[in-house]
């Protein structure tokens, strides 16, 4: 198959060479279409931003599984010849990088030739070693061909409910290596003449636990990608094939200048530095295999060097180690998964290839979590995710900072917290088996601003396609009733400005003879706290989950007594507090499965962080602090002692009021406490050196953490230890 | 491309523009004068004469003293140093590292593992603003946040070039640390 008088290969090839050369995608040193007839121009990209959202509103409509069908997590893209992502729909829009590096590798391995490349192709992969992040994210591709020659790609990407792991679900953090990482299509052609082959349902009948999702999603992904085939092709009679052959590759350009230039007014040279931390805590806890019986802690560094010419470079120097869990990722996962964050904070007017070509990742250190392959060609992806959306909080951040130097305010963000998912396994209320998450992640609290609190249960890192779904659609998946979804008070950090709020929902399980409950993470941290917290914040606290098995709810709800509905204080919680029952955990280190099947009337409580907060507490204007009050969404103590407001409650008049001399009072004597426990830093500078050269109070995932830091990256080792004047042969692990 | 009035980015910075005004600013191109005007009333807000280069934080600035040296202040006055230096290491530090400290701010299940974190609260010796919090595990040396490089933004991205001798874009942390390693440890 050709391409005019070129292979796909050769002019792949031909376009590296003339970046190179040029320094423009595709050597475009002019956007000549764009020059003669801006109108048009502008035109045909809105038409093609319908197509592909018209993709994805079919696509998710034939889609099986609620994830899809409810919560609008997938994605279609349209794509050039050689890969580049030209435009893409709403939904998660950490894919379509990945899509395009799918494609180029299928064309670096000589596609074209073998399996060959036809019209009504269907190629399929969700296999990390070419070009996924996690099993259950399947990637579709369809070759568009328009008077026999391949004129475009349409793609897509949707998240299955099961992957096949060696767990029920798709949130696969247990799995210890990529033998349990379920079902893999490694970059197949898996249908032609617009259908599946027969054996394609075969293997996904075979190894997946829901099959009728799993089909009905790929139904959804192809259906969505020949939608946007159908109207690409209308476009192309309507405008003429060179036409749009050049303004697809002139989007992309234009998207990667709309980028630079941002850079160039928005941002100041110069290199940032933030530290960031995810832990794993499963030791003791039920796991696969022995070795898995471990806490981890992750490195997860991030290095922004803006140089004066406008190139910007990332760099995870000091990353740690791969781990024998789901949470390894690729490079090439990771930067599609920065495209997102990186589009979200420098901005796009055409999100597309354009971004990724604006920056640089540096390659991250070979066998860390980033990059386990050299190490570990076996290492388990299964919810990759986790530690790269943490990473990408770091990216709110250091681009906040820099909005905030440069002045633009309205633009500033503090960076998020956590992911903690729910997943159900089991006998639903329909006698089937069942196996899903809920979609209560996806609506974290928003970071804070530099001007206003981040708002609440609206915003999610790994999607600017944030929704929850409706509570009574979640029930008609799985055998839950809620008794709750409440907003959690205080989840957004402590700050001038805080982080929006997470919720909690409370769930009872009702009309299955059992199920299985799993915690599972995407991005979680459980032992640290959820963040850094941003000029001067604190930050939010870590993920706790609570649950209670073989309870006395039924006798309560019979008896109309109180159930539980919120999770109350946290050293008195509501659930301890109201329900009694044979095992009942309060404070459980997340993620976790729970230890039995959970029957009917067992109760969860699942909570969602809201995000980091901006500026000294005590800086807060009372009367934000006042109106939080009488929402229910802070506590009088924290009030009191963090954010030293003096308020009391006017019974009669049913609100709070704000003593204000009392107020200044309460900050003035915390800054005085402030001065008072504050010791220069010189000095604790040398009394910390000494317990870090102890290893004193640091758990076994710390020194862990920081000796595969300082293997994988020497450099940085190096640095770390001259910090506190280590020898040079310190070792953390003793 | 936009421009405001003065009045208008102050009120924004303030968090005084209804929402929706604030919304159109974020939609609309970026007004390219944004930055001398955010200097502009930064200045004004400040009780000292020195002139401010850039705002690193809400309370933090890198100014020019009258005698040409560019160093990290305090809205209150305080000064720390060079700042191409980590400002931390002249701030006041209060580590939480036990539960008893960690339950001041995070009580119950809301608490963090003191073993596997410690919150590092950095204030300003002169006004006790709390300046930064880290939640880093033991071992972690400080970050610093953001060193500009000033020349090349004014010069080249701004093109009004400071004054004086051009600083070298370098960070200089680690000479201080090698110095107190001298001073107090003999090495």
């Amino acid at each position: 198959m050709v391409v005019g008088r070129a292979t796909l290969k050769e002019q792949a090839a031909q376009y590296d060479k003339l970046l190179q050369e040029t320094g423009c995608l595709f050597g475009l040193t002019e956007l000549k279409r764009k020059k003669e007839d801006p109108g048009t121009y502008e035109a045909v990209w809105h038409m093609l931003l319908n197509a592909v959202n018209t993709g994805w509103a079919v696509g998710c409509k034939v889609s099986s599984s609620p994830i899809a069908v409810e919560g609008g997590d997938a994605v279609w893209c349209l794509h050039v010849p050689t890969g580049e992502v030209v435009c893409s729909s709403r939904g998660i829009t950490a894919h379509p990088g990945l899509l395009s590096m799918l494609i180029r590798r299928m064309i670096d391995h000589e596609y074209e030739v073998d399996p060959g490349i036809n019209p009504g192709d269907i190629f399929e992969n969700n296999d990390s070693h070419f070009g996924g992040i996690h099993g259950p994210d399947f990637q579709t591709v369809v070759p568009i061909f328009y008077n026999g020659e391949l004129v475009a790609w349409a793609a897509a990407v949707s998240h299955v409910m099961d992957a096949g792991f060696v767990m029920p679900g798709s949130i696969g953090f247990l799995n210890p290596d990529v033998f349990t990482d379920g079902i893999s299509f490694a970059m197949e052609k898996v249908g032609e003449e617009d259908s599946y082959y027969p054996w394609y349902e075969k293997r996904i009948r075979t190894r997946t636990r829901i099959p009728e999702w799993v089909l009905g999603d790929a139904r959804g992904r192809l259906a969505g990608c020949l939608t946007i085939r159908q109207k690409f092709l209308e476009l192309v009679e309507k405008y003429g094939i060179d036409y749009i052959r050049d303004v697809l590759k002139e989007y992309v350009e234009d998207g990667r200048r709309f980028c630079l230039s941002r850079v160039r007014t928005q941002m100041i040279p110069g290199v940032m530095r933030k530290s960031n931390f995810k832990d794993l805590a499963m030791k003791g806890k039920r796991v696969i295999l022995p070795h898995q019986n471990i806490d981890v802690l992750f490195n997860l560094p991030m290095r922004l060097e803006i140089t004066g010419d406008g190139k910007v470079r990332f760099s995870l120097k000091g990353a740690s180690g791969w781990v024998p869990f789901g949470e390894n990722l690729t490079p090439e996962a990771l930067r599609s998964a920065a495209m997102n964050a990186f589009s979200h904070m420098v901005g796009f007017e055409m999100f597309n290839w354009g971004i990724m070509a604006s920056w640089e990742l540096e390659e991250p250190p070979p066998g860390s979590w980033c990059n386990p392959y050299p190490q570990n060609y076996f290492a388990a992806t299964g919810v990759g995710w986790a530690p790269a959306v943490m990473w990408l909080s770091s990216m709110y951040e250091v681009f906040g900072r820099l909005f905030y130097s440069r002045g633009y305010v309205e633009e500033v963000a503090a960076g998020a917290a956590t992911t903690m998912t729910a997943e159900f396994s089991g006998f639903n209320q329909y006698g089937l088996y069942t196996a899903g998450l809920t979609l209560e992640q996806a609506s974290n609290g928003g970071p804070a601003r530099a001007i206003a609190d981040g708002e609440t249960s609206a915003w999610c890192i790994y999607t600017p396609n944030a929704d929850f779904g409706n509570a009574e659609v979640t029930e008609l998946y799985y055998p839950i009733v809620y008794l709750g979804r409440n907003i959690e008070p205080d989840s957004g950090g402590y700050g001038k400005y805080r982080g929006g709020l997470g919720h909690t929902a409370v769930w009872m399980v009702k009309n299955t003879p059992g199920i299985e409950y799993q915690c599972g993470c995407a991005g979680l941290r459980s032992k640290i706290v959820g963040n850094h917290g941003m000029f001067g914040a604190y930050p939010s606290w870590p993920d706790r989950g609570s649950y209670a098995i073989d309870t006395n709810v039924r006798e309560l709800i019979e008896q109309k007594k109180p159930l539980v509905h919120e999770r109350g204080d946290p050293e008195e919680p509501d659930l301890a507090k109201n329900i009694k029952a044979r095992i009942l955990e309060t404070n459980a280190i997340a993620p976790f499965v729970t230890p039995e099947i959970m029957h009917e009337y067992d109760i969860i409580l699942h909570p969602i962080s809201g995000a980091q907060a901006i500026g000294d507490p005590l800086e807060r204007d009372p009367e934000l602090v006042r109106n939080d009050l009488n929402n229910g969404w802070t506590r009088e103590w924290v009030a009191r002692d963090i954010y030293g407001v003096v308020a009391t409650y006017d019974a009669d008049a049913k609100e709070w009021v704000v003593d204000l001399e009392a107020t200044e009072r309460q900050r003035q004597a915390i800054r005085e406490r402030r001065r008072a426990r504050g010791i220069p830093f010189r000095q604790w500078w040398k009394q910390e050196r000494e317990k870090v050269q102890r290893r004193e109070g640091m758990a076994d995932a710390v020194k862990t953490m920081w000796a595969t830091a300082c293997d994988l990256s020497p450099d940085y080792g190096r640095d770390l230890k001259a910090f506190w004047k280590l020898p040079e042969d310190f070792s953390f692990q003793g | 491309m936009s421009e405001y009035d003065i009045s208008e980015i102050e009120k924004l910075a303030d968090g005084k523009l209804p929402w929706t005004r604030v919304q159109e600013i974020m939609r609309l191109p970026k007004d390219p004068d944004r930055f001398f005007k955010w200097l502009r009333i930064l200045q004004s807000r400040v009780p000292w004469p020195d002139r401010i280069l850039l705002p690193l934080t809400t309370a933090l600035f890198i100014v020019q003293k009258e005698d040409g040296r560019r160093l990290v202040k305090c809205r209150c006055g305080y000064e720390f140093d060079d700042y191409r230096i980590n400002w931390k290491l002249h701030a006041l530090v209060y580590v939480r590292e036990t539960e008893e400290q960690m339950r001041e701010v995070y009580r119950g299940r809301e608490m963090p593992d003191p073993t596997w974190v410690q919150v590092r609260e950095y204030y300003c010796p002169g006004c006790a603003t709390q300046l930064e919090v880290e939640a880093v595990p033991r071992g972690c040396p400080p970050d610093f946040e953001f060193l500009p490089d000033i020349d090349t933004f004014y010069a080249q991205w701004l093109g009004q070039p400071l004054a004086g001798q051009p600083y070298e874009f370098e960070d200089r942390t680690q000479q201080l640390i090698d110095q107190w390693a001298r001073e107090d440890l003999g090495s």
